[in-house]
């Protein structure tokens, strides 16, 4: 039994330093893109989020207010996941941009699906397809609720408090 | 009388005051008087620009945006190629992180021939409701709005553009036409207001 018992502190003491020589984006998962998402692919995306209220946000990485309100979707998400809020991103980068996505990704460790839009077509229809009254500025977020319905539209750089707010009102 | 002047002085004070945000100046409405100085120290104002010119072309434009960057050799020879026609190009900063000394060096360094003003308190992008750089509105001969949206629909690869749409529209007007697509889209940098 003190053998067996041995044994199996030798091996969790090998599966540790194992572990500590694998470079941590090996040891943790780093986030990558969820995929590509056209205008139908983005309904269907958060059509399949139907009964949790939903925030989704444009973000890219040229873009310095949507990197800094960005945490705080990290945050939300954390805090309001258990309550039935899910959040989803979508990069309006170029596919060239990918080592900048991943980057960024990796450094703000978001637990949501993030999407880029799929290069190509008029960005005008992508736009108009989203909410006829966005004029393409980014960041902008869409709450939508319980129901999939289109709640809200927040145009530019948010703070935590903002999106709380849009999102707990849709929870009562 | 004193009492009537302190009246009008507080009225004109509460005018001030207004909401910042003003609801988008829709096509073939007046385009809103505005006075702004040029990043050299120059007053601009935009009803002295459209007595002198057949078309005046707003362009709300950034420093440090790659949107807009994208478009600045498009701009400066747009605004060479149709200043010829009578159709003057402003550019118009209305970020508050870009300073009057880095917008001035901006259009220096892009070799902007035309008029760069700077929007202090984002004034003049609440009167018309402008949300990113690039944004562009063309004013006609009547002092209204005839087209508003982008320059075109690539603002990475001007090779690939398949729809220049800023120029449809200004060569449109030059050849007495309507403007067939007058409100177009594109991605683009959040205007910082103060």
């Amino acid at each position: 039994m003190t053998r067996l018992r041995n044994a199996g502190a030798a091996a969790v003491a090998a599966l540790a330093v194992w572990l500590a020589t694998l470079s941590p984006a090996t040891a943790v998962d780093a986030p990558r893109l969820a995929g590509e998402l056209d205008a139908k692919g983005l309904v269907a995306a958060v059509a399949a989020q139907h009964g949790n209220v939903v925030v989704l946000n444009f973000w890219a990485t040229w873009c310095v207010p949507c990197r800094e309100e960005f945490p705080d979707l990290v945050r939300l998400e954390k805090a309001y996941r258990a309550r039935g809020v899910s959040v989803l991103g979508v990069s309006i980068d170029l596919p060239k941009d990918m080592p900048r996505i991943e980057k960024f990704l990796s450094a703000s460790a978001p637990d949501f699906p993030n999407y880029i839009k799929r290069a190509g077509g008029d960005d005008q229809d992508f736009i108009e397809s989203v909410d006829p009254k966005w004029g393409g500025e980014l960041p902008f977020t869409v709450v939508y609720g319980r129901d999939g319905k289109k709640a809200q539209v927040l145009s530019g750089k948010q703070t935590y408090a903002s999106f709380e707010k849009a999102v707990a009102a849709l929870l009562k | 009388m004193k009492t009537l002047r302190s009246w009008v002085a507080l009225l004109a004070v509460a005018a001030l005051a207004a909401p910042a945000l003003a609801d988008a100046p829709a096509i073939g409405s007046a385009a809103p008087a505005f006075e702004l100085k040029s990043v050299d120290g120059k007053p601009f104002s935009l009803a002295d620009a459209e007595k002198s010119n057949a078309y005046v072309v707003l362009m709300f434009i950034a420093t440090q945006c790659p949107y807009s960057n994208g478009y600045n050799d498009r701009m400066r020879d747009m605004a060479a190629a149709y200043v010829k026609k009578g159709v003057l190009f402003v550019g118009i900063n209305s970020n508050s992180t870009e300073s009057v000394e880095e917008t001035a060096a901006h259009a220096k360094q892009h070799g902007f021939g035309f008029p760069v003003l700077k929007d202090p308190g984002n004034k003049v992008a609440d009167l018309y409701d402008a949300r990113r750089t690039p944004e562009v509105y063309v004013i006609g001969k009547d002092g209204k709005l005839v087209y508003h949206g982008r320059i075109d629909d690539n603002s990475n690869d001007a090779s690939k553009v398949t729809s220049p749409d800023l120029k449809n529209a200004l060569d449109a007007l030059l050849a007495g036409q309507t403007v067939s697509k007058t409100e177009t889209k594109a991605f683009g940098c959040t205007i910082k207001r103060a």
